[in-house]
C-alpha cells in the first residue's frame, strides 16, 4: 500500500516521514518515533492515555490516522519539562501524590495542560468536566484533582 | 455469530486521498463505489475499521476541501454550520449557546473533550446513528441538511435524511456540507438532555430536546426531537401537537410525555429496557419543553 | 507522628520524575531487535468442542514464524484449548509473526471446527440438573443434605449403648427425599460454623432474610496484559512482563514449561495497575515463552482491551442468601449465609472470604456455606480484598435495613455490636488489639453525622468492610556508599508507592534524609526472593524486611565506627548520617562515608546489610464510609454529594501514599455499586469494552476525605498495617444504603443503574 510523505513537528524536532495510511499517530508516535511516553489503553478513544496536543488541542491519538498530522504541531508528555524545569503541572502532579501506577499520568497531564492554557481560572466542577475523557483506576481522582487546581494557581501567577 | 477477536491497534490497508474540492471527493467516491468511505473527524470511521465493521479500502478525507469547517448566523437568514465544524466549537460558540441551545448542549454531550476536538458534526449525523447527540437538537431545531456532489447541491429536511440504523439519504458522491437552522428570536429557547450514567463518556440511553417560542404564556413553534429510542432519530410530532399553542401546565406536560413514549419504538438492548427508555422519553420531553419554554421566556 | 523524622512524612514518591514525565518503561514499551508479535486465535463459542484444528494455511502466510497450541505444553497444563472450549475467547492457539498484522491475518486463517454445545452464564441456573455441565465430578449436597450425612455418620460412628436406630431410620428417610438437593457444576466448597444458629433466630425478636446478587467486574488496571520473552539458544529465558509477582510468574513458567528456575529470569517492568488481576502466567507471559522458544527470536504478546475483557480473569459475581437475627435493642444474634460464587470455567473464585459475613461483630451464632460454581466464562482472580466487597455488600445492606425496622441509629448500632480486643471471632481465633470502632467514629466525626442534613431525595449511607493484610517472604540488601548515601536492593513489585516507604524505613533507621536513600528493584535473577503485590503485604512484608536490612546495616556501622574511634559499640549512636558517641565527652564521630571507604581498604569489605523475612501474624484492618447521596426520581441517577472513608492503616508511613489507596478503593467500590458489571448472554461477554463496561471519571465524583485512624499493629513495622485492600470493601453497601435512605428503595441487586431504581421506586408505589 502506498506510503505517505508525512511532516509533523512533535515537540521541538521536525520529523519528515513515509507512513503507512493506516497507522495511527499514537502508533507514529510510540513505534516509528519511539516516543513511548503516550501510552495506549484502550485504542478506541475512551481512556485518554494517549492524549497529545495537536496544534493546541488535546485529542485522543489512538482516533486520529498519523498521516492526518502532516503539517500540525504535536506535543506529547515527553515534551513538556525544559532541560531544567518541570511544566508546573508536572511539579503539581510529583508534589500532590495525583498518580499511582503513572499510566494514565502522561494523558492526564497532557489533557491538562490543554485545558488550563485555554481556561486559567478554570474551577473545579470545570476541570472534572474537563478531564472526563481520562480514565485513572488508581488514585480515585481526588488528587489528580487537587494537582492540577494547584498547577492552575502556580500557572496563574506566573 | 462466531465474534472474531482482532489486533485494534491498527487498520487494514488502504489508500489515502486528500482530496481539495468536493467535486474530486465526490469523484472519488464514486469511483470506488462502495470501496471507499469519506474521513471527516474519524472518532466513528476508525473505530468501525478497527472493529473490522468497516473494511474501506479507500479513505478520502475531507479535511483539505476548503469552506467545510465554521459557524455563520445572519439575523435574516440564520445559522448555517459547515460539517466540519468540531463539536467542541458548537458547544463553545457563543451564539450558539445563547439561541441554539440545545444544539451547543447536544454537541457538548459527545465523548469528553479530546473526542470534541476531533469529532465534526456532520461525521455524527452522516454516520446514521440513532443515538448521535445533535441529531435530536438538528431536529428540534429545524435544521436542514446540505448535501452536495460532483453533480450539484441539494438539501433536505433533516427529519427524511435518516432511513435506519447507519443508513441515510446519501447516494453515491454525495457529502454533507453543512446545516442550516431558521433565525431565532429572543423568545425562543430549547433544550437537549441525554439520559446516560455517567457524566461524560456514555453514549445516550435516551435522548430528547425541545425548543419552543413563547407568546403570553403559551409555547408555540414546538419542536421535539428523540434520539436512541427508535431505528432513526425522530420528531415527537404528536406531543408538539398536544402542547402547540397552549400554556404548559403539569397536566399538559404529562400528555405531551405520554404522547412522545408512544411515539417512540425503543428496543431493549445491554444497556436497557425498552419499558425503561419509553419511560424516560416521557421524564425527559417534560423537562426539556418547560426549560424551552423557560428559556424563551428569558 | 512527630518522633520521627522521615517516617509519617508526606515525601515525594522515588518514581515520581519518571511517571510524570512519561519515562517510565512499561511492558508495552520493550523493543528488542528482531522482536516478532503474538496474537492469539480465540474460541467464538462460550462452550463447543474442537473438533479440529488447522493451521495449514496461516502456516503458509510469509512473515508467519510459528504456531503453538496445546501439544506444545509438554507438562499439560492447560494453556490452550484442546478438547473442549469452555469460554468466548478462550485460547487456542498462538501465532507469531513479524508484524502484528501479519499475525492477525494468521490467526484469522487457522480454522476450528467445533460442535457448538449449550453454554450456562448463570451461577443459579447452573447448579441446576439440567443445566449444561462444564467438568464432570462436579456434584455436593447441599448444606441441609450435608446436615443429614453429617449427623448419620455421627451417630453411626457412637459407640456408647443408645440406641440410634429409629433416628437413623428418619435420617435415611430424609435423605432420600432430598436426593436432587444437590448441586451440580461445583468447583469448590467451604462451611464454617459456630454457635447455633437455629437457637439464635429462635431467640430473635427480628430475623430478616434477603437474597444479594453482585455482578463480575473487571479490575481494568489501565494497561492491558502484555510480555516479551526472549529465549537464547542455551534455553535461557529472560521475559519483560508487568505483573504483580516476578517470582510467582517465573515459577509459573517453570512448572508449566519444565525449565529449571535457575534458567529464567523474569525483568517485572513498571506496570500500569494490577488490584489482584495481574498474577497469572497463562495469559500472555507462557505463550509468549513458547513461541520465543520455537522461533529462537523475542516475541511480543500483548493484549488488547477487549482481550482484557473476554479473557482476563476478573473478580468474581456472586448471589449471598443472608439470614440475619437481632434483639429488639439491637443486639445481633445470629446470622446464615449460603453462597454461590461465579468461578468462571476454573475453580478459584474467592469463596473464602465468605466467611467475611461475619464482620466485625459479636456473632454468637454464624453459619457460613459457599460454594464456587462453574459457568461458561473466564476463570476469575483477585481483586482487591477478593470476595469481601460482596460479602460485606450483603451483610451491611441487611444491618442497615435492620437498624432501619429497629429505629436505630445505623452508626450507634455497629458500634453496639462490634469486636473489640479479646472477644471471640465466630470461627476464628480471638481479636488481637484492634481499632474496629475508633475507625467507624472516625468517619462520623468526620462528615459531623450526629448533625447530618438532607434535602428531598438526599440521603446518607454508612458501612463498614474489614480485611487482614496478607504476609509473605521477602529478602533485601541496604548498601552504604563511599560518600555516606544509601542504596536499597530488593524484588518486589512498586505500585502504590511502597519503594517509597522502604527507603522512608531504611532512612529514618540509619538517620539519613529520604534524599539520601535510592532504591533499585533487581530482576528474578540478582534480586532475592520476594513475596507478589497483592493482598496489602508489601508495607508489611517488604516494610519489615527493610526494618531487618537497615537494622544490620546499622550493627556493621556501628562496628566499624568502634574499630575506628577506639571504643565499644554501645557507647555509640547513629546521628544525621553519622556514628556518633552517646555521651557528649569526649564528642567523637565519623560519617558513613568515610566508615564506607574505611572498610572497603582495609578488612571489612562493602558495607551490605541484608534483611530475610518470613512472616509475622497479620492484623485486622477495618475501613469505614459514608456518603451522601441525592436520587432524580424520575430518571433514576445517583449523584454523590459527599464522600467520606476512614481507615485503620496502624501507622502511615506516607500520609500521601495512604490517602491515595482510600480514594482509590472508595472510587472502586462507588463503580462496582453503580455502574460496573461484565454482562453477559448465552453467546458471551457482551460489553468488552469502555463504551458499556462504565468506570467513572473525574465528572462523576466528588472529593474522597479520607480519614487516617492508627492504631498500632503489633507486629507491623513501625505499627503499619497493609493499606491497599480494605478501602474497597465498604462502599458497595455503603451507596446501597444511602440510595435506601435517600427514597426509600432497597436495591439487592448491583450495580444500581437508573432503571434499576427507577423500578425499584415504581415497586415502592412511587
Ligand atoms: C470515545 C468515543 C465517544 C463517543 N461518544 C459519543 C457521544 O457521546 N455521542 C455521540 O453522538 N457520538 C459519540 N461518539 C461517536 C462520534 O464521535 C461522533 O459520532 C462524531 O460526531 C463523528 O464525527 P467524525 O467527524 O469523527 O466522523 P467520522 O468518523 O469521520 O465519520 C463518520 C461517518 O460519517 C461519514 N462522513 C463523515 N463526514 C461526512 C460528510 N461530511 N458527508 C458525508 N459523510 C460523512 C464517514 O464516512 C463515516 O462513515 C463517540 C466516539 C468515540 C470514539
Ligand atoms: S488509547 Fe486512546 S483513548 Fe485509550
Ligand atoms: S495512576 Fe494508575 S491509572 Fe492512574
Amino acid at each position: 500500500m502506498k506510503k505517505h510523505p508525512v511532516s509533523l513537528t512533535v515537540n521541538t524536532d521536525t520529523y519528515d516521514l513515509l507512513i503507512e495510511p493506516r497507522k495511527t499517530l499514537l502508533a507514529t508516535l510510540r513505534d516509528t518515533i519511539g516516543l513511548t511516553g503516550t501510552k495506549e489503553g484502550c485504542s478506541t478513544g475512551d481512556c485518554g492515555a494517549c492524549t497529545v496536543i495537536v496544534d493546541g488541542k488535546a485529542v485522543t491519538s489512538c482516533m486520529m490516522l498519523g498521516v492526518s498530522a502532516n503539517g500540525k504541531e504535536i506535543t506529547t508528555v515527553e515534551g513538556l519539562a525544559s532541560r531544567d524545569q518541570l511544566h508546573p503541572i508536572q511539579q503539581a502532579f510529583m508534589d500532590k501524590g495525583g498518580y499511582q501506577c503513572g499510566f494514565c499520568t502522561p494523558g492526564f497531564i497532557v489533557a491538562s495542560k490543554a485545558f488550563l492554557d485555554e481556561n486559567p481560572n478554570a474551577t473545579e466542577a470545570e476541570i472534572r468536566h474537563a478531564l472526563g475523557n481520562n480514565i485513572c483506576r488508581c488514585t480515585g481522582y481526588t488528587k489528580i484533582i487537587e494537582a492540577v487546581m494547584s498547577a492552575a494557581e502556580v500557572m496563574r501567577n506566573s | 455469530m462466531p465474534r472474531i477477536f482482532r489486533e485494534v491497534i491498527t487498520l487494514r490497508n488502504f489508500e489515502f486521498f486528500e482530496p481539495t474540492t468536493i467535486e474530486d471527493a465526490s469523484n472519488l467516491l464514486t469511483q470506488y463505489n462502495g470501496k471507499a468511505k469519506l474521513l471527516a473527524g474519524g472518532t466513528d470511521l476508525i473505530i468501525e475499521m478497527k472493529a473490522r465493521t468497516a473494511t474501506p479500502e479507500y479513505v478520502i478525507s475531507l479535511e483539505n476541501i476548503p469552506g467545510l469547517v465554521g459557524i455563520d448566523y445572519d439575523e435574516a437568514t440564520g445559522l448555517r454550520i459547515g460539517a466540519l465544524t468540531k463539536m467542541r466549537t458548537l458547544e463553545q460558540d457563543p451564539t450558539i449557546r445563547e439561541r441554539y441551545t440545545a444544539l451547543a448542549e447536544g454537541a457538548g454531550e459527545v465523548g469528553g473533550v479530546q473526542i470534541r476536538h476531533l469529532a465534526t458534526v456532520g461525521g455524527n449525523i452522516s454516520h446514521g446513528s440513532p443515538a448521535a447527540d445533535t441529531a435530536a437538537p438538528l431536529l428540534a431545531l429545524g435544521a436542514q441538511v446540505n448535501i452536495a456532489s460532483a453533480d450539484g447541491e441539494r438539501t433536505v429536511p433533516i427529519e427524511s435524511f435518516f432511513l435506519g440504523p447507519g443508513q441515510t439519504v446519501l447516494e453515491t458522491g454525495e457529502i454533507v456540507t453543512g446545516f442550516e437552522c431558521p433565525p431565532r428570536g429572543a423568545n425562543e429557547g430549547s433544550q437537549y438532555i441525554k439520559q446516560k450514567i455517567r457524566e461524560v463518556m456514555d453514549l445516550a440511553f435516551v435522548g430528547v430536546a425541545s425548543s419552543a417560542k413563547t407568546d403570553n404564556g403559551a409555547v408555540s413553534d414546538v419542536k421535539i426531537g428523540l434520539a436512541a429510542v427508535a431505528p432513526t432519530p425522530l420528531r415527537a410530532t404528536d406531543a408538539e401537537a398536544i402542547v402547540n399553542g397552549n400554556s404548559l401546565t403539569a397536566e399538559l406536560l404529562e400528555q405531551a410525555g405520554t404522547a412522545a413514549s408512544a411515539q417512540s419504538s425503543p428496543i431493549s438492548d445491554l444497556r436497557c429496557s425498552a419499558e425503561h427508555r419509553r419511560e424516560i422519553v416521557g421524564v425527559l420531553t417534560r423537562r426539556t419543553l418547560q426549560a424551552a419554554a423557560d428559556r424563551a421566556q428569558g | 507522628m512527630s518522633e520521627y523524622a522521615v517516617l509519617g512524612k508526606r515525601v515525594t514518591r522515588v518514581d515520581a520524575l519518571e511517571k510524570v514525565t512519561g519515562a517510565a518503561q512499561y511492558g508495552g514499551d520493550v523493543h528488542l531487535p528482531g522482536m516478532l508479535h503474538g496474537k492469539f486465535v480465540r474460541s467464538a463459542h462460550p462452550h463447543a468442542k474442537i473438533l479440529n484444528i488447522d493451521t495449514s494455511e496461516a502456516e503458509k502466510l510469509p512473515g508467519v514464524r510459528a504456531i503453538v497450541t496445546q501439544d506444545d505444553v509438554e507438562s499439560g497444563r492447560r494453556v490452550f484449548a484442546t478438547d473442549k472450549v469452555l469460554y468466548l475467547g478462550e485460547p487456542i492457539a498462538a501465532v507469531a509473526a513479524t508484524d502484528p498484522d501479519i499475525a492477525e491475518e494468521a490467526a484469522d486463517l487457522i480454522k476450528i471446527d467445533y460442535e457448538v454445545l449449550p453454554a450456562v452464564q448463570d451461577v443459579m441456573e447452573a447448579i441446576e440438573p439440567d443445566a449444561p455441565r462444564l467438568h464432570s465430578d462436579d456434584t455436593k449436597d447441599s448444606p441441609a443434605r450435608r446436615a443429614i450425612t453429617a449427623e448419620l455418620r455421627k451417630l453411626e460412628r457412637d459407640k456408647s449403648p443408645a440406641d440410634h436406630s429409629a433416628r437413623i431410620a428418619e435420617l435415611n428417610t430424609q435423605l432420600e427425599a432430598t436426593e436432587d438437593d444437590v448441586y451440580y457444576n461445583i468447583s469448590a466448597e467451604t462451611h464454617s460454623a459456630a454457635g447455633d444458629v437455629e437457637q439464635g433466630f429462635a431467640e430473635s425478636d427480628l430475623v430478616v432474610e434477603d437474597t444479594y446478587v453482585i455482578p463480575r467486574v473487571h479490575q481494568t488496571y489501565m494497561e492491558p496484559h502484555v510480555s516479551v520473552a526472549d529465549v537464547e539458544s542455551t534455553g535461557k529465558v529472560t521475559v519483560w512482563a508487568s505483573t504483580q509477582g516476578p517470582f510467582a510468574i517465573r515459577s509459573g513458567i517453570a512448572g508449566t514449561l519444565g525449565i529449571p528456575l535457575n534458567q529464567i529470569n523474569v525483568v517485572a517492568t513498571t506496570m500500569g495497575g494490577g488490584f489482584g488481576g495481574r498474577f497469572g502466567v497463562a495469559l500472555t507471559h507462557v505463550p509468549a515463552v513458547l513461541l520465543s522458544q520455537k522461533t529462537g527470536r523475542p516475541v511480543k504478546i500483548q493484549m488488547t482491551r477487549e482481550e482484557e475483557f473476554t479473557d482476563g480473569r476478573p473478580a468474581p459475581g456472586c448471589v449471598i442468601k443472608l439470614k440475619t437475627g437481632v434483639k429488639n435493642d439491637g443486639t445481633i444474634l445470629a446470622r446464615e449465609g449460603l453462597a454461590f460464587w461465579d468461578s468462571g470455567s476454573v475453580s478459584g473464585a474467592s469463596i473464602g472470604s465468605t466467611i467475611r459475613l461475619r464482620g466485625v461483630y459479636k456473632f454468637p451464632h454464624l453459619k457460613v456455606d459457599a460454594y464456587g460454581v462453574y459457568t461458561n466464562k473466564s476463570g476469575t482472580a483477585a481483586y482487591r480484598a477478593p470476595g469481601t466487597p460482596q460479602v460485606a455488600f450483603a451483610g451491611e445492606s441487611q444491618l442497615d435495613d435492620i437498624a432501619r425496622k429497629l429505629d436505630l441509629d445505623p452508626v450507634e448500632f455497629r458500634l453496639k455490636n462490634m469486636r473489640v480486643e479479646g472477644d471471640p471471632v465466630p470461627a476464628g481465633p480471638n481479636e488481637p488489639k484492634v481499632g474496629y470502632k475508633e475507625t467507624l467514629q472516625a468517619v462520623a466525626d468526620a462528615v459531623d453525622w450526629k448533625n447530618r442534613t438532607k434535602g428531598p431525595n438526599q440521603g446518607w449511607g454508612v458501612a463498614i468492610g474489614d480485611w487482614t493484610n496478607g504476609c509473605g517472604p521477602g529478602g533485601m540488601f541496604v548498601s552504604i556508599h563511599e560518600d555516606g548515601s544509601a542504596r536499597i536492593f530488593h524484588g518486589s513489585m512498586d505500585i502504590t508507592g511502597t519503594d517509597t516507604a522502604l527507603a522512608q524505613i531504611v532512612a529514618e533507621i540509619l538517620t539519613l534524609s529520604y534524599e539520601e536513600v535510592a532504591i533499585t528493584r533487581g530482576d528474578t535473577d540478582s534480586a532475592p526472593y520476594a513475596t507478589g503485590s497483592g493482598g496489602s503485604v508489601v508495607t508489611f512484608t517488604m516494610g519489615n524486611t527493610a526494618k531487618l536490612a537497615a537494622e544490620d546495616t546499622r550493627r556493621r556501622l556501628l562496628e566499624l565506627a568502634a574499630e575506628r574511634l577506639n571504643t565499644d559499640v554501645e557507647s555509640l549512636e547513629l546521628k544525621d548520617g553519622k556514628v556518633s558517641t552517646i555521651e557528649a565527652d569526649p564528642p567523637k564521630s565519623i560519617g558513613f562515608g568515610e566508615l564506607a571507604a574505611y572498610s572497603l581498604s582495609t578488612t571489612g569489605g562493602p558495607i551490605v546489610g541484608k534483611g530475610s523475612f518470613a512472616r509475622k501474624p497479620s492484623t485486622p484492618a477495618l475501613a469505614a464510609q459514608i456518603a451522601k447521596v441525592e436520587i432524580d426520581p424520575d430518571t433514576g441517577r445517583i449523584k454523590v454529594l459527599k464522600m467520606a472513608a476512614s481507615q485503620d492503616v496502624g501507622f502511615a508511613i506516607n500520609p500521601m501514599a495512604v490517602e491515595g489507596q482510600i480514594e482509590g478503593g472508595a472510587v472502586q467500590g462507588y463503580a462496582w455499586a453503580t455502574m460496573e458489571e461484565m454482562q453477559y448472554n448465552e453467546e458471551g461477554n457482551v460489553n468488552p469494552g469502555f463504551v458499556d463496561y462504565r468506570v467513572p471519571t473525574t465528572a462523576d465524583l466528588p472529593t474522597v476525605e479520607s480519614v487516617i485512624v492508627e492504631v498500632e499493629a503489633p507486629d507491623g513495622p513501625f505499627g503499619a498495617k497493609g493499606v491497599g485492600e480494605p478501602p474497597i470493601t465498604p462502599t458497595l453497601a455503603t451507596m446501597a444504603n444511602a440510595v435506601a435512605d435517600a427514597v426509600g428503595i432497597r436495591i439487592t441487586e448491583l450495580p444500581m443503574k437508573p432503571e434499576k431504581v427507577v423500578d425499584a421506586l415504581h415497586g415502592n408505589g412511587k
